[in-house]
């Protein structure tokens, strides 16, 4: 009797310290490193993002942070290079406090650190890199990405720009010289051979990351006479180029379309009917935004803290916060109320779908993500001093997105005219 | 590829104008004081900022816009005034006599300090203050939209080739820093103060090159980099015009600016090497550059 006693009192000792040791393994607080540009010329676009993640994590703590673990989150200035970058990263998930990592603006950035981020098994998500290379030929099981990719946001450029002018046939590119102006020149190349054969490319430019002068570049787009102007300059360089380029002329003189021009619109007073949008559905004046009372919170609160109302970058980031948040909560639930572990993490992000601020991240089988594609024109407001997006058009992420499995550029080549028949009208989201 | 003629003179004309600012004070300060100076870029970068700054201040104090014309002018003056000596005196001249390669060094640690000390007091984001070029408005030159600022700009670089060159041949500084160039110790033993010679060479030097940089806020954002962007290039002209020439310098920034504006026409994808490839071809012919000399030295 005794001996059953003893081994009873036993058990139990141990289901208590058990217990007691489960619940020591809930941290104090939740480490998130977050990758961005915070100086450079980049970091006109980066730090609005990293803004965007002081305020997430702030009211994330205000309303209780997750499973009452306060965020505190460590920025990382993408502007060291890869090699830095890598090392800083190494450091973050070598600590244990860190379970997911936002990582990176970068698409080269996110190139780099998708490697990394398998070996150390570390949760990471990209905020916004969008090259489509990222998951083409390799299974990534730690690396989700769920704000959306170069073939939808370039496609639908030139959807909704032979939708407003079917009638186009110059058409010239000045993108930015790395991975992502060259993908996006690919990309909106195939798009006008799919979709309208005989337009012609009369100039395409590719000036350096950082650069300060565009006269050259802006002379030379204005001697090819296009009928339309592309271009995913973004950050600074976007900025230097319009103001160099509106002064001159360029901007009435050719249909521009700029992809990230949704970034300097509260800086540059931009003429009306230009195209503009983003990367993805990140603008705070969308139908879907406005509609969502925490998304209007978010922007006062932001416009209040830094003096400007939030851009695309801002609400990518915010939108990767609620898709981390979400995660943790899949994951704590699937886990009986436990704290979860890295893989329980990752687990927890294969195939999530959440509503986000602007509308609904959604990961498919790969770990890339649908997102819708907003895009309009410049046009006045009557409640703010600066341009807004007007004639807006919501794409369907999926629609525009090629199937799992196949090479993108050649998925491009195999839509027709037609495709662009079953798209939404521009002005049908307004 | 005719009617591509008169924009690619003008764009190579306007991209020389600011490119030779700064070569020109670089080969300046060489000709005098016979230092290649790696921290001629933060000067250009530094002039671009106290413009900039000063521009927005004239503006944002109510005064009248036309006021940020002589303030461009008055940002370099003052960086000259205040670098120039300090940075000649404490570590410039402790160079002078050592070998090459310490002075490149210095400079060189020179040119990250005051890139950092930038970034600390103008922070990491583009500052833009265009008022000078608003004012001046636009002209069309076949077919396409000019800025006047940049029209403006080629008068200014032609105004300190010529002003440069009365300064050499007809001012008595000029004579002196003549004398200076060709033979120190002779011009020591005659009476001239060297030292101050150097003092208004380097001064002068910084000052080309701050009015370059606050000539080219108007037209451009100011970022951090700026200055090695430029740095960069006004190294490829000195090369190609010869280090020390004046006159080299003016026709190696239109070489210069003309090999990357015809890439940019072109060829974009050799937009940002056009420049060397042609330093390149030049050295390779003449390794003392199209203007230089070859000069004996004492060992």
């Amino acid at each position: 009797m005794k001996h059953i006693v003893r081994t009873a009192g036993t058990l139990m000792a141990s289901l208590v310290l058990a217990t007691q040791a489960m619940a020591q393994d809930k941290p104090e607080q939740i480490d998130v490193g977050v990758f961005t540009f915070t100086s450079g010329a980049p970091a006109a676009y980066g730090q609005p993002g990293a803004q965007g993640a002081e305020l997430m994590v702030d009211l994330i703590n205000a309303a209780g942070g997750i499973d009452g673990v306060p965020l505190r989150a460590t920025i990382v200035d993408e502007a060291q290079g890869a090699e830095g970058v890598i090392a800083e990263y190494r450091r973050l998930a070598g600590e244990t406090s860190y379970q997911v990592m936002i990582a990176a603006l970068s698409s080269s950035n996110c190139l780099a650190l998708a490697p990394v981020a398998e070996q150390m098994q570390m949760p990471t998500i990209g905020w916004n890199c969008d090259t489509h290379q990222l998951f083409l030929d390799q299974q990534l099981d730690y690396t989700f990405r769920p704000n959306g990719n170069t073939i939808p946001e370039f496609v639908a450029y030139v959807a909704y720009l032979l939708q407003v002018n079917p009638d186009i046939e110059r058409v010239a590119i000045i993108n930015p010289d790395y991975a992502f102006g060259h993908d996006a020149a690919e990309i909106v190349k195939a798009a006008f051979r799919a979709f309208k054969p005989d337009v012609e490319i009369v100039a395409e430019l590719f000036p350096s990351l950082g650069a300060s002068s565009y006269q050259t570049e802006v002379s030379r787009l204005s001697a090819a006479r296009p009928d339309a102007i592309f271009s995913n300059l973004w950050g600074a360089d976007l900025e230097n180029f319009v103001r160099q380029a509106q002064p001159r002329g360029l901007l009435t003189q050719s249909q521009t379309v700029l992809a990230l021009g949704e970034t300097i619109l509260q800086r540059i007073d931009l003429p009306d009917g230009v195209i503009v949008g983003m990367l993805g559905d990140g603008y705070w004046l969308t139908p879907h935004a406005q509609a969502n009372e925490d998304t209007v919170a978010f922007a006062e609160e932001y416009s209040n803290r830094f003096g400007e109302y939030p851009v695309f970058p801002t609400m990518k980031m915010a939108n990767s916060f609620m898709v981390m948040k979400a995660a943790y909560e899949a994951a704590i639930e699937a886990n009986d109320g436990e704290w979860p572990s890295r893989d329980e993490i990752a687990a927890a992000l294969e195939g999530l779908e959440t509503a986000t601020f602007t509308g609904t991240a959604r990961l498919r089988e790969d770990n890339d993500g649908y997102v819708d594609q907003v895009i309009g024109v410049t046009g006045p407001s009557e409640t703010y001093d600066f341009s807004v997006i007007t004639n807006m058009v919501r794409y369907d992420g999926e629609a525009l997105m090629a199937p799992l499995g196949e090479d993108p550029i050649a998925w491009i080549e195999t839509l027709t005219p037609e495709f662009l028949e079953t798209l939404p009208e521009p002005g049908s989201y307004n | 590829m005719l009617d591509m003629a008169l924009p690619l003179i003008m764009d190579a004309l306007a991209n020389a104008a600011l490119i030779f600012f700064v070569a020109v004070g670089l080969t300046l300060v060489f000709s005098v004081q016979r230092i290649l100076n790696v921290a001629h870029g933060s000067f250009y970068s530094i002039g671009a900022y106290i413009a900039a700054s000063m521009g927005l201040w004239l503006i944002s104090a109510g005064l009248n816009p036309w006021l940020s014309f002589p303030a461009l002018l008055l940002s370099a003056a003052l960086v000259a005034m205040v670098l120039g000596p300090l940075v000649e005196r404490t570590l410039i001249r402790w160079t002078y006599g050592r070998h090459e390669a310490i002075q490149i060094l210095v400079t060189f640690g020179l040119f990250l300090i005051l890139e950092d000390l930038q970034r600390l007091v103008f922070g990491v984001r583009s500052i833009y203050q265009d008022t000078p070029m608003a004012l001046l408005g636009v002209t069309e030159i076949g077919g396409i939209f000019y800025l006047n600022y940049q029209l403006l700009l080629i008068v200014l670089a032609l105004a300190v080739l010529f002003g440069m060159r009365f300064l050499i041949k007809h001012t008595r500084l000029g004579r002196l820093l003549v004398a200076v160039v060709a033979d120190r110790e002779v011009s020591l033993a005659m009476g001239i103060n060297t030292d101050r010679a150097f003092v208004l060479a380097f001064t002068l030097g910084v000052f080309l090159a701050a009015l370059g940089g606050a000539l080219a806020t108007p037209t451009t954002g100011v970022a951090p980099g700026l200055g090695a962007e430029t740095m960069v290039l006004a190294f490829a002209v000195a090369a190609i015009g010869g280090l020390g020439q004046i006159e080299g310098a003016a026709v190696a920034s239109i070489i210069v600016a003309g090999a990357k504006v015809l890439a940019v026409y072109y060829a974009p994808a050799f937009d940002t090497v056009a420049p060397f490839l042609v330093m390149l071809a030049v050295l390779l012919v003449r390794p003392n550059g199209l203007f230089g000399t070859a000069t004996t030295r004492k060992i």
